[in-house]
């Protein structure tokens, strides 16, 4: 049976004392002389009554151990007495100075890369590889730093508030974030089992979160990009034929768009579902 | 007769239909109509061929024609590739092509081109440097450009002048002054510069108006990837490598081709398949060889001519370079007609580089012999090894020079031989200040997005190992957060 944890369990270990403690009887000086076995030079503890006759002390006061460093500490100890703080964290004892708080995440071992580029690199990975992933990814952001800028096209808009298309090369991260989020779906169509009549499914479309449309992106991009042929060899072919598609997604000229448009259409289509009496409260 | 055998009567004869004999009549023999010989064939495949309606096994005789459901999971045939297939060596150009530019990235503007004594001059150490663009092409021309450099990414091709560098280049301009060769080894860790040191110097003899001659890998020597023939009338017999040597001509040629027009043959070469007279340009000797039956000769002719003394007035000085050394330090992979393996100092081209750098030839107007090792893609050469750690020791007066092991039987002579008084360069890490000047450049590139203060080069320089370049680039360029 565990120990009941309450207050009155620990009264038990109270007792009350109605004398005062025995004083401990101090060790002569004679005890308190004893060195180690080895220090021949003990001798008698100075104390400060009596041990030398006064007329044997000195005179005049001892002089004050001076240097740059007891300056230092007396001026931070004159500090101290006007109420001021002595020492600024920030600059003294630290080489560079103290991180500022809260830490930003890229310093944080877990958070150190953009939120998109965790998430992609995640599903580029095969057989749980995630080093290879992220050679693949590096090498994919260093082909669209390097590709020449897209030609935009306007039937297929990119995110409002896109930086225009010269300035993306120098930026992969934005590059390759606008062009996911661009193509990604706003819903996806959820099936409830035979509630349409007849044992069909009644589609109903349902809002997906940032992360899930980002997935649902990227994996219509690497369904297009599993059936593209390459063309070097080496290392260099998946990540290459993966960036060959994302500037082909932000020119216009991918597939994915379709699969985009494709999905919208259903949901609009089937947005009357959205008030059908078999799915009210299931949603 | 019983109904139902007369039914029977009307069915067509077929050996899997059942036959409803009493069970007295079992044991015995099959009527003879019925009787199937047995299924003759050397394979499980042939023997299931031969009798296609005996697969459901049992009374089913009956195969139904057309579309069949498939239950279960099968086996995808294979998709046949559309399309034709690369070209021979395609898709390896691809991979190794060089780009040398980037137009995404911001052109530097206090950027200058290196002059003809850029590399040597102390003042330049710390300091980013563009190669100009004849240069440039005669680099790319003698193949001193890799993939695996960043070249790529910057506007211009620029090199960061270190401390060895300038080192280098001094030791080589001052044996050129005095008309000696320097004979050198610059070694190291991995990623740490070698191959780019040996660009610097190329760069250095190109800019000098020198001759290079660069083998730009050691291995396409030795692993047997590239046709081999004996010399006639050589003892102990040496191999010539046609197709290589004819591709190093025209490497030369084009690396060279200012310089080579200038200098003129001093005696005739009458062996040779274009009747060569004394006073002929060497560019024209090197255009001599167009098929690679004469490229052993040629070269020979030009190598000759370039090595002659005497009147050596309009010698340029030469700068022999290879990378990649450990794969010219051990036996070749190639067979001679014994079927035994051919030292790698037996093929004609690795023996005149081991001959020049293990002090045999002297250039008339003096020069350089450079080798780099490779440690990525590098057999092990245990006497490579150890004469470079001796001659290392050596240099630095250490009390301890390394000694062989003499329980092991993997040296090789002729490899100490070649290495005996070379120099050694080791190549380290950078200093904060060069690391400093590189990481300026790629954020004036636009190329490293972040601040380039003290902290943020000591972040770098301490990620990668002490300043090792290679590192470097992998810790800020190329990296998933940039």
């Amino acid at each position: 049976m565990p120990p009941r944890l309450n207050i009155w369990s620990a009264y038990r270990a109270l007792s009350v004392r109605t004398r005062a403690f025995a004083q401990a009887t101090q060790p002569g000086p004679a005890a308190q002389t004893r060195g180690l076995a080895d220090n021949t030079t003990s001798r008698f503890p100075p104390s400060a009554s009596g041990a030398l006759p006064p007329s044997m002390l000195p005179e005049s006061e001892p002089l004050a151990y001076t240097s740059k460093e007891n300056e230092a500490a007396l001026n931070q100890l004159r500090m101290i007495e006007y109420g001021l703080s002595p020492l600024d964290p920030s600059v003294e004892g630290h080489k560079y100075g103290l991180p500022e708080l809260p830490l930003p995440s890229q310093k944080h071992a877990k958070h150190r890369y953009d939120a998109v580029i965790t998430q992609v690199t995640k599903l580029l990975m095969r057989d749980g590889k995630l080093a290879k992933a992220q050679r693949d990814m590096a090498m994919i952001l260093n082909y669209l730093r390097t590709s020449p800028p897209p030609k935009l096209d306007p039937a297929k808009p990119l995110l409002p508030g896109a930086p225009p298309a010269h300035h993306l090369p120098l930026d992969p991260v934005l590059y390759l974030g606008l062009a996911i989020d661009s193509v990604a779906p706003l819903i996806r169509m959820r099936g409830f089992k035979g509630l349409a009549g007849g044992g069909k499914s009644l589609e109903v479309p349902m809002p997906l979160r940032a992360r899930q449309r980002r997935r649902t992106a990227f994996q219509w991009i690497l369904d297009v990009v599993n059936k593209r042929k390459s063309k070097g060899s080496g290392r260099n072919m998946f990540p290459h034929r993966v960036a060959e598609e994302i500037v082909a997604v932000v020119e216009g000229r991918s597939t994915v768009w379709d699969k985009r448009l494709q999905v919208h259409k259903a949901g609009t289509s089937n947005r009357a579902n959205l008030t059908h009496s078999g799915i009210k409260g299931m949603i | 007769m019983s109904a139902p055998n007369c039914l029977r009567g009307l069915v067509r004869p077929s050996a899997t239909i059942p036959i409803s004999a009493p069970r007295s009549a079992a044991p015995r023999a099959a009527p003879i109509g019925l009787a199937r010989p047995a299924p003759f064939s050397t394979t499980a495949l042939n023997a299931r061929r031969q009798d296609p309606n005996q697969q459901g096994g049992g009374g089913k005789g009956h195969v139904r024609q057309g579309k069949k459901l498939k239950l279960g999971k099968f086996k995808k045939t294979a998709v046949e590739s559309k399309g034709k297939p690369p070209l021979p060596g395609e898709r390896r150009a691809y991979r190794k092509r060089i780009t040398l530019s980037n137009d995404n990235a911001i052109p530097v503007p206090w950027l200058k081109d290196i002059g003809a004594d850029g590399l040597a001059n102390a003042q330049n150490i710390a300091r980013v440097l563009a190669l100009p663009e004849e240069v440039q092409d005669q680099l790319r021309a003698s193949e001193a450009f890799k993939p695996t450099q960043c070249w790529g990414m910057f506007r211009k091709p620029s090199l960061l002048v270190r401390k060895e560098s300038v080192d280098l280049m001094n030791r080589i301009q001052t044996s050129v002054d005095n008309k000696q060769t320097l004979r050198l080894v610059v070694t190291g860790d991995k990623v740490t510069g070698k191959s780019m040191m040996l660009l610097q110097a190329q760069a250095h003899a190109f800019l000098n108006n020198w001759i290079v001659i660069h083998v730009p890998e050691g291995q396409e020597l030795t692993t047997a990837c590239t046709e081999y023939a004996p010399i006639p009338n050589t003892d102990p017999v040496q191999y010539m490598q046609p197709v290589y040597i004819l591709k190093l001509l025209q490497s030369i040629k084009r690396a060279n081709e200012k310089i080579l027009a200038k200098t003129y043959t001093m005696t005739g070469h009458p062996e040779l398949p274009q009747n060569i007279t004394p006073n002929t340009p060497l560019l024209a000797l090197c255009n001599a060889a167009k098929e690679p039956d004469s490229a052993w000769p040629v070269f020979q002719a030009l190598w000759n001519e370039l090595t002659a003394h005497g009147t050596a007035a309009n010698r340029p000085p030469i700068l022999l370079s290879l990378d990649g050394l450990a794969h010219v330090m051990r036996v070749s992979d190639y067979r001679s007609p014994a079927f035994e393996r051919i030292h790698s100092h037996d093929l004609a081209l690795v023996r005149l580089f081991t001959d020049t750098l293990g002090g045999a030839v002297q250039f008339p107007a003096g020069g350089a012999v450079l080798a780099a090792t490779s440690r990525n893609n590098a057999p092990r050469s245990p006497s490579m090894e150890l004469s470079l750690a001796q001659r290392e020791a050596e240099q630095a007066k250490r009390e301890e020079v390394p000694q062989k092991d003499p329980f092991f039987r993997g040296y090789d002579d002729r490899v100490e031989a070649v290495l005996r008084s070379v120099q050694v360069i080791r190549l380290g890490g950078v200093s904060k200040l060069e690391a400093r000047a590189l990481m300026e450049y790629w954020a004036a590139s636009g190329m490293l997005r972040a601040t380039v203060d003290e902290k943020a080069v000591t972040e770098k320089w301490t990620l990668a190992g002490s300043g090792v370049l290679g590192e470097m680039e992998r810790a800020a360029l190329l990296t998933m957060r940039i």
